[in-house]
């Protein structure tokens, strides 16, 4: 069984797009692939053929594999009601009777069942995380990120958003937080959202190899004019403004794209190693 | 003043862009201004398209003017004596204390700027600053930790090392990550530099501070260096510095009124519709031409780059799209929407754009624009509103000149200022900051529906501004522990 699990930086680095790439990648190498979230924090949710609700960020992941959405896929949906309420969703669906909240350690097990029943029957099973790894005062009941790293064996490769800056201090600042007993499963580092010449990045990149020994995978530029859904709860964008008939169509379009953009710019090879 | 007759300074800077340096450094001068000390604010180098002349025409960002709005102090080029514009083809207008320099790509600037210019120019405007003022409190740019340029990097440690100051590093909680943003910032920054870093701010938090504290307390044990405060979200009304900020804002405001504002893709001095939000209006920013469907109005903004921002305008659809709205609704074009707005556009050297020597405006206004060898203009105008002779004002900044043959909109100090087509509700102006005054407000908002314009809101949007900068370092002054902030900045036992 192979699998790889992918950090972000923060919210909205890229996780979900870059899990969907490395999806469509796979696929395209023929490989039977399966995207997978421990824990996903979304309003934005999908309803499976089954009727189970997952998150929309693992449906595309799902396209992107070639397959239809599953509820193994996201095992824990959690729905902000706002007020500091939040609907916990397990296995596609409400949990009890909506209103008790289940026990984190009991969440991060089901989470397992789901992962270990994909990985089972698929080749490789594709892992995003949750936000950011490293928020220290929630460590101890984390699924998604440190969580699923602990319990199931996969190396993890961590996306950096250079849009606002700050990507290098991110890279670093996330990798020393991480804890000692996993921090050698972080095996590299992919730079999203650069616009510009990347050989001005050469020198960072070196220093910040050569402090963690994780290697940057790549340097994925800015995509301005790409139509996928949005997963996260931070962006206020929604995409598909109803001017196409098949949305569907257009996500497997900019995908491909986007897969395409990846396997010229990305170190590839040693993507595949990490899986 | 220290004996030595040398001001303080105190910098803040940020883990990423949009992490509230320029909120909080705006707060920290007035919080200083009223304790009574002379105080001014400082940012070597800015990369805005929000620009705003002094009282003597040199051009320096629109947020440091409102610091020193903060500082109570009269802003001059030395606040921001460098400001880099994003022109076209990833080339920057270099504005140097406040008169254009020369234009630089990526690479010029870093190979031949940085070096053999900006180090002086920053260090001769700090030393005449901190020689004038008991504190100068510095704003950095992006990230410090920006390792592949840090020797270059003159907005951030190089400036605090040139002015000895004290730093204070501030993270946005927003979008998560902070703690490794912090601890990453602060562990990349070589230790020399680093042990300047004297505080943090966690800032934008929307919540209790009780879910960060423990890890902020983890952060503090690691770093050894203190918190000074957890800052909540605060909503304003000020102006904000960048594009950052609507990067996914479509719409802003509530009212049924809906103002269709064309998001060109080099908008500039957007900070021009500010005073809309105040009012009963719902701002809408566009990218389409269906979009104007149900637009009441329409601004076209300024930009910095008018011909090519045009042929964006008409390839897009939009500019048909406006010209069949004409006469039933309102439209506003402010200095390059203005200018897009007229007859025609000629650039015979390119200016704005090299593959673009002439273009056709949109032809709503008798207005042909060019761009000779002129200076750029950057002044502050006062004068009244033709129709009403209320007062108005405002300033203009912009290269091309404008033959106008239609009636004005002001007269100002120059003369007779703008053009308008008053029976097809089109209006054109070069004067930025228009919609501040109400008397030109007021009269757009009449244009869109009679008893629009609110009464008693944004009368004075100056004295609106003060407000707001009050209310914000109010909230900041409470959220930080004062004392630690006078010892460890102010040297006060």
């Amino acid at each position: 069984m192979m699998a790889l699990m992918v950090w972000g930086t923060s919210s909205n680095a890229g996780k979900t797009v870059m899990c969907s790439i490395i999806c469509r990648h796979l696929k395209r190498k023929g490989v039977d692939v399966v995207p997978f979230k421990g824990s996903n924090l979304s309003l934005n949710s999908y309803v499976t053929d089954s009727g189970a609700e997952i998150g929309m960020g693992q449906a595309l992941q799902a396209w992107a594999c070639g397959m239809e959405p599953e509820a193994d896929m996201n095992p824990v949906l959690l729905k902000p009601e706002g007020k500091g309420s939040i609907q916990y969703v397990v296995h596609g669906s409400i949990y009890g009777d909506g209103r008790s909240k289940p026990d984190r350690s009991l969440l991060l097990k089901e989470a397992c069942v789901s992962f270990d029943r994909l990985s089972d029957v698929h080749d490789a099973v594709i892992c995003e995380g949750s936000g950011s790894p490293s928020e220290i005062n929630l460590m101890k009941g984390d699924i998604a990120n440190i969580g699923m790293v602990r319990e199931r064996d996969m190396n993890v490769i961590l996306v950096g958003d250079i849009e606002r800056g700050g990507m290098f201090a991110a890279v670093y600042g996330t990798w020393l937080l991480t804890p000692k007993d996993i921090r050698d499963r972080l095996k590299g580092f992919i730079i999203n959202r650069f616009r510009g010449d990347p050989s001005v990045l050469r020198s960072g990149i070196e220093q910040i190899e050569s402090l963690t020994g994780m290697r940057c995978i790549g340097i994925m530029q800015y995509a301005p004019d790409i139509m996928l859904p949005e997963e996260d709860t931070v962006s206020g964008h929604v995409a598909g403004s109803g001017r196409f008939d098949d949305i569907r169509k257009v996500y497997d379009d900019s995908l491909d794209r986007l897969t395409d953009m990846a396997e010229d710019s990305l170190d590839m090879d040693l993507l595949d190693s990490l899986i | 003043m220290s004996a030595n007759g040398r001001g303080k300074a105190i910098m803040v800077l940020g883990t990423t862009s949009d992490a509230g340096k320029s909120m909080m450094t705006m707060a920290i001068c007035r919080i200083l201004s009223d304790m009574g000390y002379s105080v001014c604010p400082f940012k070597s180098q800015n990369m805005s398209l929000n620009a705003k002349p002094t009282s003597c025409g040199h051009e320096i960002s629109m947020i440091q003017e409102l610091q020193c709005m903060a500082a109570r102090t009269e802003p001059t080029f030395r606040v921001n004596p460098i400001l880099l514009k994003p022109a076209c083809d990833m080339k920057s207008q270099v504005v140097v204390e406040g008169k254009v320099f020369g234009t630089y790509d990526v690479s010029g600037y870093y190979d031949d700027f940085i070096p053999n210019h900006s180090f002086g120019i920053v260090k001769n405007n700090l030393d005449e600053l901190l020689s004038r003022f008991d504190y100068v409190v510095m704003e950095g740019a992006g990230s410090p930790a920006e390792i592949n340029i840090y020797d270059s990097d003159i907005a951030n440690m190089g400036a605090a090392k040139m002015a000895d100051a004290d730093c204070i590093l501030v993270t946005n909680v927003e979008w998560g990550g902070s703690f490794a943003y912090l601890l990453g910032t602060i562990m990349l920054i070589p230790e020399d530099d680093r042990k300047r870093i004297k505080a943090v701010i966690y800032n934008n938090l929307r919540g209790s501070p009780d879910s960060i504290k423990e890890g902020a307390t983890m952060i503090e044990e690691m770093t050894g260096i203190p918190v000074l405060g957890i800052v909540p979200h605060i909503s304003n009304r000020l102006p904000n510095e960048d594009s950052e900020c609507f990067r996914n804002i479509k719409e802003t405001g509530t009212g049924s009124t809906v103002i269709g504002v064309i998001r060109v893709p080099r908008i500039a001095n957007f900070t021009d519709l500010d005073p809309l939000y105040g009012e009963d209006v719902t701002v809408r920013f566009v990218t389409e031409p269906s979009e104007l469907d149900t637009c009441d109005a329409i601004v076209l903004p300024g930009t910095k780059n008018t011909t090519s921002d045009l042929r964006w305008v008409k390839e897009s659809g939009i500019g048909d799209k406006i010209v069949s709205m004409k006469g039933k609704v309102p439209i506003l074009g402010i200095c390059g929407g203005y200018q897009m707005l007229g007859r025609m556009l000629s650039d015979p050297d390119g200016r704005e754009d090299p593959s673009i020597k002439e273009i056709e405006g949109l032809g709503l206004l008798d207005v042909v624009t060019e761009w000779g060898d002129g200076d750029k203009v950057t002044v502050r105008n006062e004068g009244t509103f033709l129709k009403t002779g209320e007062p108005v004002k405002g300033y203009q900044i912009h290269l091309a000149r404008s033959k106008v043959n239609g009636p004005p909109l002001f007269r100002i100090e120059s003369g007779d200022e703008g053009c308008c087509d008053d029976e097809n509700m089109v209006y054109g102006t070069y004067l930025h900051g228009i919609l501040e005054k109400p008397a030109f407000r007021r009269f757009f908002l009449d244009r869109i529906r009679p008893g629009l314009a609110k009464e008693s809101v944004y009368d004075e949007y100056d004295v609106n501004l003060e407000a707001e900068i009050a209310k914000v370092t109010a909230c900041v002054k409470d959220s930080i522990d004062m004392e630690l902030f006078r010892r460890t900045f102010m040297g006060v036992e």
